[in-house]
């Protein structure tokens, strides 16, 4: 790990005891980053089992309820344990650096999310040794209640996401004050970058969206635990109330997770077609529009539930018009390259991938904004089609395009550009061959999460195409693991802006040092480093002053193992709980008196 | 993790807007909370007419079905002498925010003091009021009053619970040699904040769960 | 948003005696919303204290929480949450309170008579 992040040169930085302290905020972006990915490697897995099951008619790879659990597991991983953290890896890394900062708003508050996302991904994945939860990563009632599912696998759930949930929240405290009061002299909100815009989109949603998320799962709880009936019909509950409140939050997570890649991508190409991003307020402001309409839509997912006819029509006009923003993107980023003096980069590559593929799912996505249309797709394979063209097509093209774009930044080392191409094109033939046999599959009628199908339903073709598909990305994937320790492994090459790229990060050395900047810059205008290129200004004169860094603290470790303790404990015996209560309690209070200055 | 103030640093004792970090970070707190409380009190009405439609008391109010009068089970008196005492409360957190911030130690400790003892006093209430519930056949697993009514004001319960613990750590931490430290104003400044937010969340869940029949 | 920085803000509010007074003027109102609630005021009583608890509510915001000498970034801040809050709930209301939700009404009771 040390030779990972060149962050680290420092010798006096160096071992696990390092890391574990550390409230720096790239190191911590690290430890985003390298357990997202590697939670990402794992889910990929469940995927390639559940793809081997479904290769064949009649397959005996996998039986149903060991399906179910795949499934459900390959979902949560991808969705809380993948993307959402590789996203707030770059958040961690990138933010402070972009607004021209030396470190996020809380150091230690930072570190705490992090052990606590850690905390509550154990708990999630642990669940295989006991029994995975297997009703969906929406898990609808009445399938999640005692009667239907009478093992601890829902209970792993429940407690997992509101973890996970509770290390979202405080991320996104923390990020929400760090753009709005730590931005550089000069960096006003309309100069920041789009990344910055879209983490702060995205803070805010999490705020705002994890609550009602943190209800829901509470009532479950109670319904399992305590013998309430919020979602048990024949009691006087309601299914329908677990299905809002999920969509209250869900439909706000979709754009918590697709968010990040927009805004990499706002990143990206405007570097590589070197001319500024075009139309940069209206890419704001369609973020925010998207933001705000994100919670207006939620029970298109409640199509067929007999919502009665007017709240379906204001539903679905209301998604509609979310494709206004999302359109209105889109022509900006070809807007962005129209004219401009392109480098084909493999960032570049997945980043033009990323506006075709992302695109496919946008449009698959107001097909479903259609009752009539949704009806027919709802349950099949063309849903399953749709949400990767979004979440694979979109959000990780666009964190691949990340990773290869900042590389030299985060280690002062490049990424081949040859194997870069190979896990590319791999990537994007195997992506597409994956997915797109999806649609004919759903308009064939194949029902998705089916662990199995018949021989004379005519589905084994394209099943089969799709499974060749999936291990054509792992390959790639292979390719791109070689790439990543074989850059690692090399001599620093990386001069501090060798992208000749207009944001601040690229205006301090590669790798940052632990300061982060040797001298604060002054923001003058919405590509800085551009202006200040054009205009003759020099770098911000280093004074040589002193600067403060905080010191390393272990008392966010061991408020996050309170907090999972805390959690475990409702899975085991109360007295767990009680002594994670205890530990938390203990640890806030040396955290309050610990000395920072 | 109300429990956690940071100290702001970086951009040293200015801020891009002028807010204080910590604060700014109490307020977006509380606008999360906005939502948290509001899904409970929205479940809590979505399930209010079901309760009486399917004639499984207790009731909450008093209602007569199929001919037969049903008594209700909230106790409005009892409820306002407690909200009361929260709504003092109030009034002695403010106090000893107004003497954290004019170095008036004794006012500020007596205060949180105050506060506290106000704060356990409503915990009281509500424990005897669970209590009085059970008794009268009222519990989780009854009907849908029964759940969305604990669920609801239990953890309201559970914030003014973890607003004493905070409070109370406080007030320790102020005997100390050096008391709270030079930001002493500011930490009591944003504790009275999460006090004050727990009453205001009280002043909506009585209103929509006692006034309104 | 100003983006020049700024100086931390000065300490502001109102005295003790304020701080009380204002602490009599919300028991006064409880009192009020009490009796309003044991009136019987048919349609009115509803929205009238609906009224009197928002009233108390800003009160305790914007005097006790000192939103209303506070930095306006604050007070956006907790509008927008409070204003999301409510507007979910309504929503979700209305989903469940709508002319359509006859028709599941209807539908159980078709259920129920088999
Ligand atoms: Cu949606």
């Amino acid at each position: 790990m040390a030779t990972v992040a060149g962050t680290l040169a420092q010798p006096t930085h160096t071992g696990v005891w390092s890391w574990i302290t550390t409230v720096d905020h790239k190191r911590i972006g690290v430890l985003y980053g390298v357990s997202g990915f590697s939670f990402f490697l794992w889910g990929g897995l469940l995927a390639l089992l559940m793809r081997t099951q479904l290769a064949v008619p009649n397959g005996t790879v996998i039986e149903s309820d060991r399906f179910s659990q795949l499934f459900t597991m390959h979902a949560l991983t991808m969705i809380f344990l993948a993307i959402m953290p590789m996203g707030a890896g770059f958040f961690n890394y990138m933010i402070p650096l972009m607004i021209g900062a030396r470190d996020v708003a809380f150091p230690r508050l930072n570190a705490l999310s992090y052990w606590t996302f850690l905390g509550g991904a154990s708990i999630l994945s642990l669940s295989f040794f006991f029994e995975a939860p297997g009703g969906g990563w929406f898990n609808y009632a009445p399938l999640s209640e005692r009667p239907y599912s009478d093992g601890s696998g829902i209970d792993f759930y429940v407690v997992g996401l509101l973890t996970l949930g509770l290390s979202s929240l405080m991320a996104a405290l923390n990020f929400a004050v760090t753009i709005i009061n730590l931005r550089a002299p000069g960096m006003t909100m309309m100069r920041m970058p789009v990344f910055v815009w879209m983490t702060f989109v995205i803070s805010v949603l999490l705020i705002l969206a994890l609550p009602p998320l943190t209800v829901g799962l509470i009532q479950l709880l109670f319904d399992r635990q305590f013998g309430t009936h919020f979602f048990i019909a024949t009691e006087g509950g309601d299914p329908l109330l677990w299905q809002h409140i999920f969509w209250v939050f869900g439909h706000p997570e979709v754009y918590i997770l697709i968010l990040p890649a927009m805004g990499i991508v706002s990143e990206v190409l405007p570097t590589f077609s070197r001319k500024p991003l075009f139309g940069y307020p209206a890419v704001v402001f369609s973020g925010i529009a998207i933001a705000v309409l994100s919670w207006v839509v939620w029970s298109h997912h409640m199509f067929t539930t007999g919502m009665g006819s007017v709240p379906r029509a204001v539903f679905a006009v209301n998604t509609m018009i979310i494709g206004v923003p999302t359109g209105i993107k889109v022509f900006n980023w070809l807007a962005t390259l129209y004219g401009g003096s392109i480098r084909f980069t493999t960032a570049m590559y997945f980043a033009v991938a990323f506006i075709a593929t992302f695109t496919i799912g946008g449009i698959s996505g107001v097909m479903h904004a259609s009752p009539p249309v949704d009806s027919q797709h709802q349950d099949t394979y063309f849903v399953v089609a749709h949400l990767h063209y979004v979440l694979f097509g979109g959000a990780i093209m666009g964190i691949f395009a990340g990773i290869y774009y900042w590389f030299p930044k985060m280690t002062g080392r490049f990424l081949s550009e040859a194997l870069g191409r190979w896990h590319f094109w791999l990537l994007f033939i195997g992506m597409n061959m994956t997915f797109f046999p999806m649609h004919f599959l759903g308009i064939a009628g194949m029902p998705r999460r089916i662990y199995t199908y018949d021989d004379g339903l005519d589905w084994g073709f394209w099943n089969m195409f799709a499974t060749i598909g999936s291990y054509v990305i792992a390959v790639s994937l292979l390719i791109f693991l070689v790439n990543f320790f074989r850059s690692v492994r090399q001599e620093p090459t990386a001069e501090a802006n060798p992208w000749n790229a207009p944001t601040l990060e690229w205006g301090t050395s590669s790798p940052p040092p632990e300061h982060d900047f040797d001298a604060i810059y002054t923001v003058r205008a919405r590509d800085p480093l551009w202006y200040d290129r054009d205009h003759g200004i020099a770098p911000p004169e280093v004074t040589g002053e002193h600067i403060h860094m905080p010191p390393p603290s272990y008392y966010p470790i061991l408020i996050a193992i309170g907090i999972t303790l805390l959690g475990v404990g409702a899975l085991s015996h109360l007295a767990v709980s009680a002594l994670g209560g205890v530990i938390a309690y203990y640890g806030v209070w040396g955290w309050a008196l610990e000395p920072t200055d | 993790m109300a429990h956690a103030p940071a100290v702001a640093h970086g951009g040293g004792h200015t801020t891009s807007t002028g807010t204080e970090n910590r604060k700014l970070l109490m307020w977006i707190f509380l606008g999360s909370e906005c939502l948290f409380f509001g899904s409970l009190i929205a479940t809590y009405l979505v399930f209010k007419h079901q309760v009486i439609e399917r004639g499984i008391g207790p009731f909450p109010v008093d209602v007569t079905i199929d001919g037969v009068s049903h008594h209700g089970i909230l106790d409005i008196p009892l409820t306002s002498t407690s909200t009361f005492v929260l709504l003092m409360s109030s009034v002695t957190m403010v106090l000893a925010v107004y003497g954290a911030q004019h170095a008036r130690m004794k006012m500020m400790k007596l205060g949180l003091l105050a506060t506290m003892v106000l704060g356990l006093t409503f915990l009281g209430f509500q424990v005897y009021e669970f209590r009085t519930f059970g008794h009268e056949g009222l519990n989780l697993t009854t009907n849908l009053f029964g759940a969305t009514f604990f669920v609801l004001t239990g953890f309201h319960g559970t914030h003014v619970g973890v607003g004493v613990l905070y409070l109370g750590s406080m007030l320790a931490a102020s005997f100390r040699r050096n008391g709270l430290g030079r930001d002493t104003g500011a930490h009591v400044e944003i504790a009275g904040l999460y006090w004050h937010f727990v009453d205001i969340v009280w002043i909506v869940i009585f209103t929509v769960l006692y006034l309104i029949p | 948003m100003a983006h020049s920085a700024e100086p931390m803000e000065q300490q502001h509010g109102l005295s003790p005696m304020q701080y009380l007074a204002i602490g009599a003027g919300l028991t006064l109102i409880t009192i009020v919303e009490l009796w309003v609630s044991y009136s019987g005021l048919g349609s009115l009583q509803i929205p009238l204290l609906l009224f009197l608890s928002a009233i108390k509510f800003a009160v305790v915001v914007g005097w006790f929480m000192h939103l209303r000498f506070d930095h306006r970034l604050l007070t956006q801040v907790f509008a927008a949450s409070l204003t999301l809050a409510i507007l979910i709930t309504i929503v979700l209301l209305t989903l469940y309170w709508s002319a359509d939700a006859d028709s599941i009404r209807g539908y159980r009771e078709w259920l129920a008579s088999g």
